[in-house]
């Protein structure tokens, strides 16, 4: 079988996304086997983009506009873009202060500085191209990565999940942290996959994957409310990841 | 009535004894408060009286997470049947019982499921008697206490009346006769208080669908699948498979499943049988109260009230019960 040529990168974000894969060690060589990296800056120095690409897999949400034309041109030039990470698919930490000026955002980090490169507002990838599947989370499990490549090479794109954190957590039999400790968790309105990761450690669910596509907002912010929280306080944590929360 | 006995004080030495027969699972208190069903080792003391663990004894029959099958170019499709050791479950209420005796019909029936069939032909189990509270709901239907149980032990005053209800049972207390004493003892039949009102179960009726109650506990309902994870018989899955990175291989994965999801009525080109909440608290409603498919007629609610008591916002489908099976009479 000829190998599956490759792009990934990171637009704005941490490169947490892109280090996730890169962390897989034992399956690194497996990888080789059947990848062809072609562009995968982060990994090996940088090449230009050069041909057709099976998938591009892109990490972060777009800010600058040198991000913008090389998510077009991964587009043009892939079968497959996959956005990778919260920021991608939601636009994540980078997009918190959306709804503020980005001149006061400029003057509040850079002061007078001239030497800021121009920026706009976040966007997730979704707003300026299509997307073809997805995989969310800060950062995305590991297991979902490599199960993303191993569907690749099968001719598989994953399929999106439609259950809450707090599935997960049942599943893991732990204490209810809302309801039973009355802290702020996030659970029952973000996407699970992670296995209740934080929960199970009695940190409460901060949001990171984003929003359950049938989250039941006006319920939940009323349980919020009975716990002491009010809308902006829930608001404001939600907000973290995505954005674009709205009742 | 004459009875074997055992005493609170023989406890601990029955249950040495009968970790020659398995390893013992049973309930546990956790230091955050919440009652689990985990391994009894030597030295950890079951909390008999706990009324509801966080999961049903299900978790050992039915795993949340099964590797049904691995393909291989090889081999195509290969069964994994993992080797599974014998475990003894220990302290399992009637309502538990009458949930594995659900599963048994549901999974071990006439084509039974392989991965269900081989753990459970390792089980033993012993039950418990225990005393309901406000979210049990056995009043409407007991379940029966002989229902299933190897061994079931009666909590009296000062220990245990065992009764023996198979082989199994009866070669585990061949072996615990220095433990158990014959006693004169008077044993009520059903140690269970019960409250509330039986209703007659109208199983076989139609239900009525146009009751606003439904659209309002769907509004309020988060999706969250509490009611179903800890529920005793629910056994919807879905299945995944998942491709190997050597491009040629797979694993196909069983996954618990919750009739609340909109994937559950999902079919390929995404049309969605149950779209909205309502509908599907009413599909939830008839398989738990009225059973359906090869098992029609078989209510599938044990009333170990755990779906009320974990639901984070506490919807409770007794409501619907009252209404709908007292207007059915």
């Amino acid at each position: 079988m000829k190998k599956l040529r490759l792009a990934i990168t990171g637009m704005t974000a941490c490169s947490g996304c892109q280090l996730s894969l890169l962390n897989c060690e034992n399956e690194l060589p497996d990888l080789l086997e059947k990848f062809d990296f072609s562009f995968f800056p982060l990994a090996s120095s940088p090449l230009d983009l050069i041909g057709e690409y099976d998938a591009s897999i892109v990490e972060g949400c777009v800010s600058m506009p040198h991000e913008k034309k090389l998510l077009l041109e991964l587009r043009n030039r892939s079968r497959y873009l996959i956005a990778v990470g919260t920021c991608a698919v939601f636009g994540g930490v980078a997009a918190l202060k959306n709804d503020e000026e980005r001149e006061v955002l400029r003057k509040q980090v850079y002061g007078s500085s001239s030497i800021v490169e121009s920026t706009f507002r976040p966007l997730p990838l979704n707003n300026l191209v299509q997307v073809d599947a997805s995989i969310t989370g800060c950062p995305p499990e590991k297991m979902e990565l490599l199960r993303l490549l191993g569907g690749l090479l099968a001719g598989a794109l994953p399929v999106d999940s439609d259950y809450p954190v707090c599935t997960e957590c049942r599943i893991r039999e732990n204490i209810c942290l809302l309801t039973e400790r009355g802290e702020l968790c996030l659970g029952m309105l973000v996407s699970g996959g992670c296995h209740a990761r934080c929960p199970s450690m009695a940190v409460p669910c901060e949001g990171c994957r984003g929003p359950l596509p049938e989250a039941n907002l006006r319920e939940a912010l009323r349980i919020y409310a009975e716990k002491g929280f009010d809308r902006e306080t829930v608001f404001a944590r939600l907000r973290r990841f995505c954005p674009e929360w709205r009742l | 009535m004459l009875t074997r006995f055992i005493s609170d004080q023989n406890l601990p030495d029955f249950m040495q004894k009968l970790r020659k027969f398995g390893g013992i699972e049973g309930p546990l208190r956790g230091e955050d408060g919440g009652v689990r069903f985990g391994n009894l080792s030597d030295g950890t003391t079951p909390d008999i009286h706990a009324i509801r663990t966080l999961l049903p004894a299900k978790k050992y029959l039915f795993a949340p997470e099964e590797r049904l099958f691995n393909y291989t170019l090889q081999e195509g499709y290969k069964i994994l049947l993992e080797d599974i050791s014998p475990v003894t479950l220990f302290a399992l209420h009637p309502c538990e019982l009458a949930g594995i005796n659900y599963l048994d019909r549901l999974l071990g029936g006439d084509a039974p499921d392989p991965h269900y069939a081989a753990r459970r032909s390792q089980i033993t189990l012993i039950g418990i008697s225990c005393l309901p509270d406000e979210f049990c709901s056995c009043h409407i239907s007991p379940s029966p206490l002989q229902a299933l149980s190897d061994i079931f032990m009666n909590i009296v005053e000062g220990g245990f009346v065992v009764t023996v209800y198979s082989s199994r049972g009866k070669e585990i207390m061949e072996d615990m006769k220095d433990l158990a004493e014959e006693r004169e003892l008077p044993v009520p039949q059903d140690a269970r208080r019960f409250f509330g009102v039986s209703l007659p179960l109208n199983v076989m009726s139609e239900i009525d669908t146009g009751l606003p109650e439904w659209q309002k506990l769907a509004d309020r309902c988060l999706g969250c699948g509490a009611c179903s994870l800890c529920c005793p018989t629910c056994a919807c899955f879905n299945i995944l498979e998942f491709a190997g990175l050597d491009g040629v291989s797979s694993e196909r994965i069983r996954y618990w499943d919750n009739c609340l999801f909109k994937s559950h009525s999902m079919v390929a080109g995404g049309a969605v049988f149950n779209k909205g909440r309502a509908e599907r608290f009413i599909y939830r409603y008839r398989h738990k109260q009225r059973g359906f498919g090869p098992l029609r007629g078989v209510p599938s609610c044990v009333g170990c009230g755990r779906c009320r008591a974990f639901c984070p916002i506490g919807l409770d489908l007794r409501v619907l019960t009252e209404l709908l099976e007292r207007s059915a009479v």
